[in-house]
């Protein structure tokens, strides 16, 4: 097994519950076979809200963590309860760039089900994690992939999301294989 | 095939062009970007891209502008428009021009990615269709054969009149001039369109082989004939047998070829039994028989015999207005050939071409736009890509004052005389003293 050379950090960004935190931290460990520790809340970059729309540009705080030291963790899982969007998009459920160190992990739109009910908290935390995974999987380079099931495999939607499942397809778990540094 | 795509962002915001150039990267399509639309005009001109999303709002060339450019400059490239809240009216707009969807920023994800399957389900179908499309045109059009002017024109025509008759033909022109391929039309269009067209250079063979070649042999005919063997007059056995540089062929072979198309027989080198044969002949050549004939080398009878329809393929030279045509089609070949896409030729460039008197005809144009494209680094060919066929560009007319075309004029001709100012006068059939003086007023200064 290939061993990074510190954990991945999942933090809360602003008033996050713990449960989601754990629940991403233990998906980490469990499906990617990487170290996953919940670790202190970050501070909301206020100057990331947008005032028109009334949710963060994921994009702005994306920069503001750049600059931010976490030397004892190899990536970071930023969880929101805030509603985050890129200029184009009217919202994302998450967002990482290919190869960087930061992933951000929106709760704000997952708790829906497609006829408006609320879903079932397991349903949550499921999707949550599902974002996270996919995410740490950019972190490391892996792009979208075709396969409708694989894990990164692009969602949009909710629906689309509770179709694809927590494993990678054959060709991007090498991938993530390939791309985990030698500790 | 594969989904990933040549991408282009062209938005005067760069917020939209980041959030959409990593949205894209993250999906594996190689991204650029470009902040107006003359930036993406001159990024369109050096790489080939697939799909375009572009800004309707932009300083200078508006988005529907550059979308009608685009679509007369690259018609495959794909454009999507991007639109804010009340603009629809231009969205609208932007697809009567040929845009192929508009979004409305900001959109929801699953839009943009549905966007994308339709894209990607239309490039699958064109790849499709053009596939096809030159699979059939491959079968039914005159393969090759390109032309538009009036000559080439009469010749299209002339094609399907004469491929049902019996007559024999002679196709006359220069070499490259693609006899080959009108012969091969004519075959196509025939009713012996399914037996076998046999094409053979009487100029390439030996007396001795070509007989051999052309009747067959028995066993043991002569030194070396180890094996019965069939000719070409038996093989082609109701087809078309195509005899290129019919004036190389000897007298003698001329007296057997005549016999054979009299009687419709042969026989074999060494056998004594004829048999029936069942051909169509159609000869070329880039030699004047008639001056053959005068110097006795060519016989008259046999001329007569094999000329009953004659053709005349005109030189590239005389039928320069086919040269775009010719430049596209080969660019289109060897793009496809060489898998890189280049697909423009510049005016100048396209001047050079014109003015040039290819030789070797459209052989040679199209081995020039090969040995191009290899070396070629960009999408679009220029002057530089042809000095290899020593042309100096002609000024462009149309686009230059006088004073430019005199100032562009002079600098050629001291140029060519190695910038001696007494020679290029003599050339210029003006004074030395006077070139001098135009020389300063135009700041002409020899290049490092």
């Amino acid at each position: 097994m290939k061993r990074l050379s510190g954990p991945i950090g999942v933090a809360p960004v602003g008033e996050v519950p713990e449960t989601p935190l754990k629940v991403i931290a233990a998906h980490i460990s469990g499906y990617l076979n990487l170290n996953a520790e919940v670790i202190a809340p970050i501070e909301t970059p206020s100057h990331a809200f947008d005032k028109n729309r009334f949710q963060y540009d994921a994009g702005k705080i994306l920069s503001h963590f750049e600059s931010m030291r976490f030397p004892e963790f190899e990536k970071i899982v930023a969880v929101f309860s805030d509603d985050l969007f890129i200029p184009i998009f009217s919202h994302v459920f998450g967002e990482a760039r290919l190869g960087g160190r930061y992933a951000l992990v929106s709760l704000f739109r997952l708790n829906k089900q497609p006829d408006g009910s609320v879903s079932p908290q397991a349903m949550i935390y499921e999707r949550a994690a599902k974002v996270a995974l996919h995410e740490i999987g950019h972190l490391f380079r892996l792009a979208h992939c075709d396969d409708n099931h694989c894990l990164m495999h692009f969602t949009g939607g909710l629906q689309s999301l509770d179709e694809i499942s927590l494993y990678f397809c054959r060709y991007c778990s090498t991938y993530f294989q390939d791309a985990l540094p030698l500790a | 095939m594969d989904d990933r795509m040549q991408i282009m962002i062209v938005d005067d915001e760069m917020i939209i062009r980041e959030s959409f150039q990593h949205w894209f990267e993250k999906g594996g399509h190689m991204v650029d970007t470009a902040a107006s639309g003359f930036e993406a005009l001159e990024k369109l001109e050096k790489y080939p891209f697939d799909l375009l999303f572009v800004d309707i709002k932009m300083p200078g060339m508006d988005g529907i502008e550059l979308l009608e450019k685009v679509k007369t400059e690259y018609p495959d490239t794909i454009v999507i428009i991007i639109t804010a809240y009340g603009s629809i009216e231009s969205a609208v707009k932007a697809m009567k021009l040929g845009a192929m969807d508009y979004l409305m920023k900001p959109f929801k994800p699953d839009q943009l990615n549905l966007t994308m399957e339709k894209i990607i389900q239309q490039k699958k179908l064109v790849s499709e269709f053009s596939y096809l499309k030159g699979r059939l045109e491959k079968i039914t059009r005159f393969d090759n054969i390109i032309g538009q002017s009036p000559e080439m024109e009469a010749i299209f025509t002339l094609i399907p009149q004469v491929a049902d008759s019996e007559s024999s033909i002679l196709l006359i022109g220069e070499t490259g001039t693609g006899k080959e391929l009108i012969a091969k039309a004519i075959h196509a269009k025939s009713k012996r369109v399914h037996f076998p067209f046999i094409p053979i250079n009487c100029g390439a063979l030996p007396d001795s082989l070509l007989e051999s070649e052309l009747f067959g042999h028995r066993k043991g005919a002569f030194t070396g004939a180890t094996q019965a063997r069939k000719g070409f007059l038996e093989v082609v056995g109701g087809g078309t047998l195509f005899l290129d540089e019919i004036g190389e062929i000897s007298r003698k072979m001329q007296v057997d070829l005549l016999r054979v198309l009299e009687e419709k027989k042969i026989t074999r080198i060494g056998d004594s039994l004829p048999m029936d044969v069942d051909f169509r002949l159609i000869s070329a050549t880039s030699k004047n028989l008639e001056e053959q004939i005068d110097a006795g080398t060519f016989r008259e009878d046999f001329y007569y015999r094999i000329n009953v329809i004659k053709i005349h393929i005109p030189p590239l030279r005389q039928r320069k207005n086919d040269i775009p045509l010719l430049v596209e089609h080969f660019l289109e070949k060897y793009s496809h050939e060489t898998t890189k896409h280049v697909d423009h030729v510049t005016r100048d460039a396209m001047n050079i071409l014109e003015s040039y008197e290819w030789p070797g005809n459209v052989r040679e144009l199209g081995n020039a736009i090969e040995r191009a494209v290899v070396l070629s680094e960009s999408r679009t060919l220029g002057v530089k890509d042809f000095t290899f066929l020593g042309v100096t560009p002609a000024p462009t007319t149309g686009v230059r004052s006088l004073r430019e075309m005199e100032k562009v004029h002079i600098r050629i001709m001291l140029e060519e005389c190695g910038w001696n100012v007494t020679k290029a006068a003599k050339v210029l059939g003006i004074n030395r003293v006077t070139l001098h003086k135009k020389i300063n007023r135009f700041q002409l200064k020899r290049k490092p």
